[in-house]
């Protein structure tokens, strides 16, 4: 796994960390676990949680994998900082030239420059480190890819080289980290954490902002080689500001980063100048000794290595637990769905047991029959009856549903929740309404109660052919005796009297069995139908194990 | 300690003897953050969409979560402006008035703010609990002072922050905290300022105070309907208008905002030609806010603030005093530095001036912190706004015209209205406090808003416009799609499909039938041929399963009506009445409905027993006697020509077979023939019978749902009417 074979150019200051196999083996496992982590359900928690993965999985390929594997790649320094800190102007100066450009108008850097050597080339041509970013060689002219994105919409990177800088060095320059373009201050960010030597610049009207402080601290939390530069002092001042700015940083306990003033001269505030060589050089001389040295080249990049590999131990707990939390949600979620379609269904058979079914049309027409009413016509009305009193459960239930959703943050993911009334839905999907669904579950019930009715009239054993009963009207009989409750006892007794009390009850076994296979049914479909969307999420628990076990591995493996 | 103190050191010049060393440890502690919280919540800002969570911030959270993007983009479906203009025509927004046209800009920015959150829900009232930490937590964040007594506190606290001195030698400023006392240079006594307070009141145009009004009116109805949340900014707007009201309207209070470092002290200093408001390299510099009023007077205003007086100045006595007369300054601590309590300030007065100067810079301009928590939010508030581009002496050349017009673009994005060609909107400037080059200028556009003296009047509104546009989900209807829109209410329809529901739950159809059916039969039992009977009779006997004949009227049901039928039937007409109101409306149409739902099947069950057709025989109409002594004497003819036909045989009678034959036949073919022309003639009757018994059961079922069901759902649906155009007049600009 370790390239160790890879040419080195630079052998001269190559140093190896002490990398063994199954430890990269263990990150890239549990680089799998961070990258399969999905967060679908919107929980206030959820926003940040996708972020955070993002930026670890970031990290882990842009930074932390290539470089174990690659000790002796080239240290890449990013200079981050806020609109119009001078980054650019401070690369430029860096290098000797103009690289990056620089200007009045922010944000100035849209597309991330990197600058190398000539010989070190090689390591960043190829996709080794930031992987997702497009690399571009010719700087781009005004108008086109303005704002870092390339033709087909994917990030570009754009790679410079300059003879100018040591060997062994890059550096990028990052956009802002408070840019007023979103996907900046992402892309910054992700940059900044792919770095060796996190350079942030500020300058003497921000250096009390909140932004860049949060990433001087977020720097301390990765315990990553830090330098921080001042630019922009007022000449009149640089005493002053800079001994403020110290105390500063000593107060937030990061006292003993190294601290570079750069003065404002007119070059820096026109843009597209260069300052003055002397202006730059410490920083300069502070990078190249990093480089060019190998114990604190060594010392710089096993720190900021290491320190983000120490950041997993809270990184992947805190990934876990907003797993955790999704799956919490979505349980609470299926158990609101549960729960009403559970009690809807002991509704619908108690009200089946009481013989609710047999009110209203069909109970007059069982008050008519036979003199005034077909067995057809009741049967008719009976299985509209129960019809009815299937939808009525499932949207009593789906009501509950949406009241109790309707208190769930996580309920409000796309396609859960059932948009516009009931009244739109018919409108648009008249094939695919419950009342469709349901109708259509009626009426195969019906039709295998009166299968069942001729099979029972047809297996009567009568001498007197004409004396067989009808077998629509044994199943109206049938169909009133099961759903009729205590009001329809005659039913029952006149089933017994035409088809015998043995054959009666056994038909009513049956169609009691079928009742409830078709209640069941019913109300199992449209449960599954409401999951559905729910399930297609496919939100479950295993990935919190599976990460907090990644992560346990690698602890082993350090 | 020491050591830091000395390091921070004092860049200005302290005459009053503020040199304690706290002062300056307290200034790197504000910074600092103990536990970092501070300035993480400073920062917390920057990422709106997840701040409502308390996730332990000592976690390694990583950089981008400061830096992901408020994503305003990801507004759900998006209201259509036009929906509550709908049925009302002088509702509309784009009306023809050019006042209106002219703001369109603005209002449509501030809607799709408000689309972006209409979609984050609930989640979004419980942000704005916690406004403290919220990010987009509104127009200006609208927090009170929550006492006098803790306001004062605070100030005693951050005092030592802020300079003691710096201005002309005179000024001793008294460091208590009371500061409706005698401060140094507001000398007003509490008589003087009611005398101001009583005859100086802020001139309410009808049009405003019509909404103002109206948005009162608004709460009231609303209240039982709304959680207290969602009106409470709306309240706000309608204290915070009354408070402004009771003070003076000869003043403008003008807040000077921006960023730490961009020059507001300068420039405050530079406007009222002396040194005021203390300047630094320190930053952030300023850390209470400074008022500085050109016109006496102002002193209830500055204490609406919350201004002690020891932070009270007056500017050089010059030529200059006059072009400003009226003015109240407010130098602001800046938004965006690592101390927290700085931004707070911010926030909190920022709700409480007429208008706001932003101070930018060339570094500074395009920061996220600014557009996107400040300017964005407050894009309706154009009007009242100024934005200064300060520090143009920095830029070589034509670069300040570039960045001056790149920050127009910026503003534009914000969807701020820019105020150029005459045309009402923020002003734009460049100028540098330090040279005083453009500084003339903004004096002189600053003292014409001033002496136009509508600034709190055009705030009021715009603040009302904001909350309208913040208002709108919950009382603008045509969420839905265009069939939903415009129809509010119940169609004719709904209503119909109702009743004919609980007809069917009463079974009125059937029971209609089998009246008309039992009549027939009755009419056939009675009109059919004698033998005919017979052996249907003889049929019925014979076939083994006629005992189905229900001899006994069965005891009446108990629950003759189909429940779920009735429930079906309540929800459905519900879910029709609420389709296009917004939630909480459509929430109480639906309750309404419920209750009414209650007791319905057994009224309907009760009614059923009333309405049903009296038992017993139906009616007979008249020709039925007629048709019976037909039939009879179809068998009486039959009978005597039979008679006679066996007298001829028997010999009593003379041979004639032809008469009798003849009368046997005529009784034989006449009693089927009056049965059928019975038959036929008792169709008509029947029906109507049964059409009698089935609209019986039908009214009564309908009255009963509409008594119980429909007209609390139209009550319901009234009272959103009214509300409605309450909140329309509310929307409405003059």
């Amino acid at each position: 796994m370790l390239q160790k074979a890879v040419k080195i150019g630079h052998s001269s200051h190559v140093v190896t960390l002490d990398v063994r196999p199954q430890l990269l083996d263990a990150l890239s496992a549990l680089r799998e676990r961070v990258a399969a982590a999905r967060f679908p359900l919107p929980l206030p928690g959820a926003p940040r949680a996708r972020a955070n993965r993002d930026e670890l999985l970031a990290q882990l390929d842009d930074y932390l994998v290539p470089r174990l594997r690659a000790p002796e790649a080239p240290l890449l320094a990013v200079v981050g900082g806020s609109t119009g800190a001078g980054k650019s102007t401070l690369v430029n100066s860096l290098v000797g030239r103009q690289v990056s450009e620089a200007g009045v108008l922010r944000p100035t850097t849209r597309t991330p420059v990197l600058v190398c050597h000539p010989e070190d080339q090689h390591w960043f041509s190829g996709m080794r480190v930031l992987p997702q970013l497009t690399r571009v060689w010719v700087p781009r002219r005004e108008g086109e890819g303005a704002n870092g994105v390339g033709p087909d919409g994917e990030r570009l990177l754009r790679v410079e080289t300059a003879d100018t800088l040591p060997r062994g060095l890059a550096l990028l320059d990052a956009p802002d980290i408070d840019s007023l373009v979103a996907d900046n201050r992402v892309l910054a960010a992700e940059l900044i954490c792919a770095a060796d030597v996190w350079v942030m610049v500020t300058t003497a009207s921000r250096y009390a902002d909140a932004v860049p402080w949060h990433l001087l601290r977020t720097a301390k939390e990765h315990d990553a080689t830090l330098v921080t530069v001042l630019d922009r002092v007022p000449h009149q001042v640089v005493g002053e500001v800079s001994r403020q700015y110290g105390a500063l940083l000593t107060k937030a306990g990061l006292g003993d980063v190294p601290r570079f003033t750069v003065p404002e001269l007119p070059e820096s505030a026109g843009g597209g100048g260069l300052l003055p060589a002397t202006a730059v050089e410490p920083l300069r001389v502070w990078l190249a000794h990093r480089v060019q040295e190998p114990s604190s080249r060594k010392q710089a990049i096993e720190r900021t290595a290491y320190g983000v590999l120490a950041s997993l131990n809270a990184r992947m707990p805190e990934l876990a637990a907003a797993v955790a939390a999704q799956y919490a949600a979505a349980l609470r979620l299926t158990s609101a769905v549960d729960d009403a379609y559970e009690s809807e269904h002991a509704r619908v058979r108690e009200r089946l047991q009481a013989g609710a079914a047999l009110a209203g049309d069909a109970l007059k027409r069982w008050r008519a029959y036979p003199l005034d009413c077909g067995p057809e016509e009741l049967l008719d009305a009976i299985a509209e009856s129960l019809e009815a009193l299937l939808l009525c459960a499932v949207t009593a239930a789906d009501e509950r549903i949406d009241d109790a959703w309707r208190r769930e943050p996580a309920a409000r993911a796309p396609g859960l929740l059932r948009h516009g009334s009931r009244h739109e839905t018919a409108l648009y999907e008249d094939d695919d309404s419950p009342e469709h669904r349901i109708g259509v579950a009626v009426r195969r019930w019906r039709r295998e109660l009166e299968e069942h009715a001729e099979d029972e009239v047809r297996a009567l054993d009568r001498a007197d052919k004409n004396a067989l009963p009808d077998a629509e009207v044994v199943a109206a009989l049938l169909a009133t005796a099961l759903l009729g409750g205590r009001r329809a006892r005659t039913a029952g007794e006149t089933l017994a009297e035409r088809i015998g009390a043995h054959g009666a009850l056994r038909l009513r076994d049956r169609g009691g069995r079928l009742l409830t296979d078709y209640l069941d049914k019913v109300l199992g479909a449209e449960r599954e139908r409401r999951l559905a969307p729910l399930d297609a999420l496919d939100v479950n628990p295993e990935p919190q194990a599976e990460l907090i076990a990644a992560l346990s591995v690698l602890q082993k493996e350090r | 300690m020491t050591a830091v103190t000395a390091v921070t050191g004092h860049t200005d010049t302290d005459h009053t003897g503020h040199t304690d060393p706290t002062d300056d440890l307290d200034d790197v502690d504000d910074l600092e953050g103990p536990q970092g919280s501070q300035g993480l919540e400073a920062l917390e800002g920057l990422d709106g969409s997840e701040n409502s969570e308390g996730v332990d911030r000592s976690d390694v959270s990583g950089v981008s979560d400061a830096l992901a993007a408020p994503d305003a983009s990801a507004a759900p479906d998006a209201l259509d402006p036009s929906g509550l203009s709908e049925s009302s025509a002088p509702s509309d927004f784009s009306g023809s008035s050019s006042y209106s046209s002219r703001f369109s800009h603005s209002r449509r920015s501030s809607y799709a703010e408000q689309d972006s959150r209409a979609g984050e829900g609930d989640e979004d009232g419980d942000r704005a609990e916690d406004g403290e930490r919220a990010w987009d937590d509104g127009l200006i964040a609208r927090r009170v002072v929550v006492g006098a007594s803790t306001a004062a506190g605070d100030f005693a606290a951050v005092t030592g922050a802020a300079p003691g001195a710096g201005a002309s030698g005179s000024s001793s400023p008294e460091t208590s905290p009371s500061y409706g006392e005698s401060a140094a240079y507001d000398t007003h006594s509490p008589y003087e300022n009611d005398a101001a307070t009583q005859h100086t009141t802020v001139a309410y145009e009808g049009g405003l105070r019509g909404r103002l009004d109206a948005l009162r009116e608004l709460i009231g109805l609303s209240r039982t309907r709304l959680d207290s949340k969602t009106l409470a900014e709306a309240g706000q707007v309608l204290d915070e208008a009354a408070a402004r009201r009771r003070l003076s309207d000869r003043h403008t209070v003008v807040a000077l905002a921006g960023a730490t470092g961009s020059g507001k002290s300068t420039l405050f200093n530079a406007l009222a030609g002396v040194m005021i408001s203390e300047t630094g390299l320190r930053r952030p510099t300023t850390a209470a806010p400074i008022g500085c009023s050109w016109t006496d007077g102002a002193a209830g205003l500055l204490d609406r603030l919350g201004i002690p007086g020891r932070l009270r100045r007056r500017p050089l006595q010059g030529p200059d005093t006059q072009v400003l007369q009226g003015l109240v300054l407010v130098d602001l601590p800046d938004h965006d530095s690592a101390a927290a309590d700085h931004r707070e300030h911010v926030d909190r007065i920022l709700g409480l001036v007429d208008a706001v100067i932003w101070v930018v810079d060339p570094e500074k301009y395009a920061d996220a912190m600014l557009h996107e928590r400040y300017l964005r939010p407050m894009a309706g508030h154009a009007e009242v706004m100024f934005v200064v581009l300060n520090q143009v002496d920095r830029l070589p050349g034509e670069a300040a015209d570039q960045v001056l017009d790149d920050l127009r673009r910026l503003l534009d994005e914000d969807g701020i209205a820019l105020g150029e060609h005459g045309e009402p909107g923020a002003t734009v400037l460049a100028l540098s406090a330090l040279t005083g080059e453009g500084v003339d200028e903004l004096r002189e556009v600053l003292g014409q808003f001033t002496r136009e003296r509508g600034a709190a009047v055009r705030r009021i509104e715009a603040d009302l416009d904001a909350a309208a546009a913040r208002l709108r989900p919950v009382y603008a209807c045509g969420a839905g799609s265009a069939s939903a829109r415009g129809a509010i209410g119940l169609s004719e329809e709904a209503r119909e499909e109702f009743s004919d529901r609980l007809a069917e739950a009463v079974g009125a159809a059937a029971a209609g039938q089998a009246a008309e059916r039992a009549w027939r039969r009755h009419a056939g039992k009675a009109c059919s041929a004698p033998w005919l009977r017979l052996w249907r009779w003889y049929e019925a006997q014979r076939s083994p399963y006629t005992t189905g004949r229900h001899v006994l009227r069965p005891p009446a049901d108990e629950e003759s009506t189909a429940r779920a039928r009735v429930e079906h039937a309540v929800r459905t007409v519900a879910d029709e009445a609420a389709t296009g109101l917004p939630a909480p409306w459509g929430q109480a149409v639906r309750e309404s409905a419920a209750r009414g739902a209650q007791g319905l099947p057994e009224a309907l069950d009760e009614l059923a027993l009333r309405a049903a057709l009296p038992d017993g025989r139906p009616p007979r109409p008249g020709w039925w006697p007629v048709a019976v002594l037909a039939q009879a004497a179809m068998t009486l003819l039959q009978v005597v020509g039979g008679l006679w036909l066996v007298g001829q045989i028997v010999g009593v009678a003379e041979p004639n077979l032809g008469v009798p034959v003849l009368l046997m036949a005529m009784g034989i073919v006449g009693g089927p023939c009056v049965e059928w022309a019975s038959g036929l003639a008792a169709r008509g009757p029947a029906r109507r019978y049964g059409y009698e018994a089935e609209r019986r059961l039908r009214e009564a079922a309908a009255g009963c749902g509409r008594a119980r069901v429909l007209d609390p759902v139209a009550a319901e649906l009234l009272r959103y009417r009214e509300v409605r155009e309450q909140y329309v007049r509310v929307a409405r600009r003059a």
